[in-house]
């Protein structure tokens, strides 16, 4: 990190601290954040797990949070059954949401006992967050309730960058057997280049089940960081699916921890880059307790001059035996100018392990090509429901049918200015 | 309707087809046979469009129009319909989009509405029975985890619901059994008309006891060896292509 944002970082925190909320972050810990964080320095591109990532936009934007929002955007509909917290620029906007009685279901914006800040390094920009959070987003769910939970989180970014940095923040508690369906979206309220830098903590406990649906849906101008740890206990179910189509400059960090023996995760992404965007996302998934089991599945489409990148790391500890672990990391070149890159990585430290990793980048096939071509389909059109059925292994998890149908209209809004790839929906 | 003189193509740098000519008047079926690399596929490929078929020398005209300045897309649009030796499968792309936006390409080129969809539903399901295929498959992606057998009906049930001007049929019956061979032959013998021609690309003569051609040629190394009547194709199944490939050089 240059000495100059350095100082700047200090200077700012040093400005805002008062103001700063402590039911959310209390002080203490927000001081520590900053310590490490000054300490361990910003990320750079000649960090191997951050090549990708666009950081120029820290040096600029202003890293104190945006004072609360003056005006209330529009959001897109709500999903039924489903309870709504809006967040404008990382605060809570009651007028905006639709909070719902539900069996087991408690939402509140004082976080329950945090977890000790992560020294992963990937995730040192969730100490950024820890910083200058204003909000929280506090979930937790006991089994009370014979139905799953049902909520969404919806993030809208309104100011620019020169206003200041919103900081997203959820923290999920997941009582034993408890389940949770939860959609977090991430929107930008007009084309401004915000700054956003989100952090989720998710803890699941024994044999919970939580399916946790990601939409970074942020405007085109706009820097998304965003970084998510969750720890899972024994038996219990993470089901992560995130897709990216939104920023200019987006980067998302994933750090799972495999805690209890028979955990089971199935993460899913997929990313879209078009014209100048970089999408790069880092997911480490730590095996430490027996019979654990992960899925990753990665599709990655990078059009125009987007960079797209998927660095999918799986470690597996002595105390892992048993540990079952797939991954499944495809990107689809669809630019002469393009970029995309998708690295598996293993490091396994015990013997009894079944993993599988199966990694391709490349070109629309010529053979698919032509036989669309044969049946009459116009050359864009063929392109691009090549392209989407390239994501399919992901979209076709989503098991929500409003949402997923939300999510084919946004993709193909973003494949195809003309409608027909709509009407095929 | 098709007419094609003294045609010449490279593949890979190698001359395939070396000074082919072939006539197809409408209405009638006539049947391309030939030993293996006579350059059947290379005809076929090259009739559809596919990239990598350098045309050196020859033209192909198709209704008085010249073929080859077409893109694939508008050869198709135009009633030239490619029945695949090896039909790709695109998981991901479920057949009835693939039937739909190729129907409506057509449609809009001749200016007409988008068909409705239930309307279209319909004649599918229709079409489907007649191939003897599950309903299920519409939803399934093209040709994803089909048979050989699958394929090759999906290939016809497609022909059957674009209704081609020229169909160009290409070993539609290797990796057939006898009960898929007829249930194909069937759909393709309820698509001649006097309107309709199509072209049966075969190395033998088996498909041409269920779907009689009009006419045989037998395609020896790049041009054609010999024509004649359906007795042709039987006299080469007793005789053997030597028979031809030994008068032809």
């Amino acid at each position: 990190m240059s000495a100059a944002l350095s100082k700047r970082l200090l200077d700012e925190y040093a400005a805002a601290r008062e103001s700063l909320p402590a039911a959310v972050v209390d002080p203490a810990r927000r001081q520590e954040a900053i310590q490490a964080l000054a300490a361990g320095g910003f990320p750079t591109t000649r960090d191997e797990n951050w090549r990708y990532t666009n950081l120029r936009p820290l040096e600029r934007a202003r890293l104190a949070p945006v004072a609360a929002p003056s005006s209330a955007p529009n959001l897109p509909p709500g999903l039924a059954r489903f309870a709504r917290y809006a967040f404008v620029d990382g605060a809570f906007v009651p007028a905006l949401s639709a909070p719902e009685e539900q069996a087991g279901l408690t939402v509140r914006r004082q976080p329950g006992a945090l977890p000790p800040l992560s020294t992963l390094p990937e995730a040192r920009l969730a100490l950024l967050n820890e910083a200058f959070a204003t909000d929280t987003a506090a979930i937790h769910v006991s089994a009370a309730g014979g139905e799953p939970a049902r909520v969404e989180l919806i993030f809208v970014a309104l100011g620019g960058a020169e206003t200041g940095t919103s900081y997203p923040r959820v923290q999920i508690n997941l009582d034993p057997s408890s389940h949770l369906i939860l959609v977090e979206r991430h929107v930008s309220a007009d084309g401004g280049a915000s700054f956003v830098n989100s952090s989720v903590n998710v803890d699941l406990g024994r044999g919970a089940h939580l399916t946790h649906y990601r939409l970074q849906q942020a405007g085109a101008r706009a820097t998304w960081l965003d970084t998510l740890s969750a720890v899972l206990g024994a038996d219990a179910r993470y089901a992560l699916l995130a897709v990216n189509t939104g920023a200019l400059s987006a980067r998302s960090t994933t750090h799972v921890r495999m805690a209890g023996p028979g955990a089971e995760l199935a993460l899913s992404v997929a990313a879209l880059g078009d014209r100048q965007q970089v999408q790069d996302n880092f997911a480490l998934v730590e095996h430490v307790a027996p019979r654990a089991r992960t899925e990753q599945t990665f599709r990655g489409i990078a059009s125009g001059r987007a960079r797209v990148a998927f660095n999918g790391k799986i470690a597996v500890g002595e105390a892992a035996s048993g540990t079952d672990s797939r991954q499944s990391l495809r990107g689809l070149l669809a630019g002469p100018e393009a970029e995309i890159d998708v690295r598996p990585q293993l490091e396994i430290y015990t013997d009894d392990v079944r993993c599988s990793h199966g990694a391709t980048a490349g070109k629309l096939d010529d053979n698919m090509l032509f036989y669309l071509l044969s049946r009459g389909l116009s050359a864009e059109v063929a392109r691009r429901l090549l392209k989407w059925a390239f994501l399919e292994d992901v979209v076709s998890k989503i098991e929500i049918p409003d949402l997923r149908r939300h999510i084919e209209h946004e993709l193909a809004g973003q494949m195809a200015d003309a409608a027909s790839l709509k009407e095929l929906l | 309707m098709l007419k094609i003189e003294n045609l010449r193509v490279r593949v890979d740098g190698k001359e395939i087809l070396q000074g082919l000519t072939l006539t197809i008047p409408t209405g009638e079926v006539h049947a391309v046979m030939g030993p293996n690399g006579s350059g059947k596929s290379t005809l076929a490929n090259v009739l559809a469009g596919r990239p990598g078929y350098e045309v050196t020398a020859g033209s192909v005209s198709f209704d008085g129009r010249d073929l080859l300045a077409l893109a694939p897309e508008e050869r198709a649009r135009n009633g030239v319909f490619l029945g695949f030796q090896y039909p790709v499968e695109i998981p991901g792309v479920n057949n009835v989009y693939l039937l739909k936006a190729a129907v409506n390409a057509a449609r809009k080129h001749r200016g007409l509405e988008e068909v409705d969809a239930f309307e279209f539903l319909t004649l599918v399901k229709e079409k489907m029975r007649l191939m003897r295929m599950e309903d299920s498959m519409l939803s399934r992606g093209v040709n994803e985890g089909f048979s050989g057998g699958e394929k090759k009906r999906n290939e016809i049930l497609q022909m059957l619901v674009l209704e081609p001007r020229l169909a160009i049929l290409d070993e539609t019956d290797s990796g057939l059994d006898i009960d898929a061979l007829k249930v194909v032959a069937h759909g393709v013998n309820t698509l001649r008309s006097a309107e309709r021609s199509l072209v049966l690309v075969t190395h033998y003569q088996r498909l041409l006891d269920y779907i009689v051609p009009d006419h045989v040629h037998v395609l020896v190394k790049g041009r054609i060896a010999r024509s004649g009547d359906k007795s042709l194709a039987l006299e080469l199944e007793k005789r053997g292509y030597d028979w031809v490939s030994g008068e032809a050089a």
